[in-house]
């Protein structure tokens, strides 16, 4: 009876760390390394319009995502 | 870039001091497209991809390792080190 109700609590510990361990990990995407980059068309706060591909041939891109603006990034 | 809009970019950028463009992706096409759209909360999770001249990520950051520059850094250095050598 004892060991039963052993094995329940520790089932149920393990339970929660995977369940804790799942929630806080964002979705990860599909893109590897070596993948072809989609291409976009974005407008800028310069008042330009940049699209991904007017760089090829010419300048690596560095693109960096930020979560929201004035939320310490 | 993130997806706010252009205004509210224009007026991060200032308060932070950026002097490079930011690129505003409001319809979220481009955070679907990359693969790190949070749909719950509606915007794209932090990343950040190293992509080189012949259009090909080299480089993936995704989460709070992207907040730490030091590997994208290192990433451009081998391309631009690519770049000088036949």
């Amino acid at each position: 009876m004892y060991t039963r109700w052993l094995m329940s609590v520790l089932l149920l510990v393990v339970l929660s760390v995977v369940a804790l361990a799942q929630q806080p990990t964002p979705p990860k995407t599909h893109l590897k390394v070596g993948d072809p980059a989609p291409d976009f068309t974005l407008h800028a706060t310069d008042g330009k319009t940049y699209k991904l591909s007017d760089f090829k041939g010419k300048k690596n891109v560095v693109l960096a995502i930020y979560v929201l603006a004035f939320t310490g990034g | 870039m993130s997806v706010d809009s252009i205004p509210a970019n224009r007026e991060f950028a200032k308060q932070i001091g950026v002097t490079f463009p930011i690129l505003s992706d409001f319809k979220r096409t481009v955070v679907k497209d990359y693969g790190v759209f949070n749909e719950e909360q509606g915007f794209g999770n932090r990343a950040t991809f190293v992509i080189d001249k012949e259009g090909i990520i080299q480089h993936i950051d995704e989460g709070n390792v992207a907040i730490d520059p030091t590997t994208v850094v290192e990433a451009c250095n081998v391309l631009t080190h690519r770049k000088a050598s036949p």
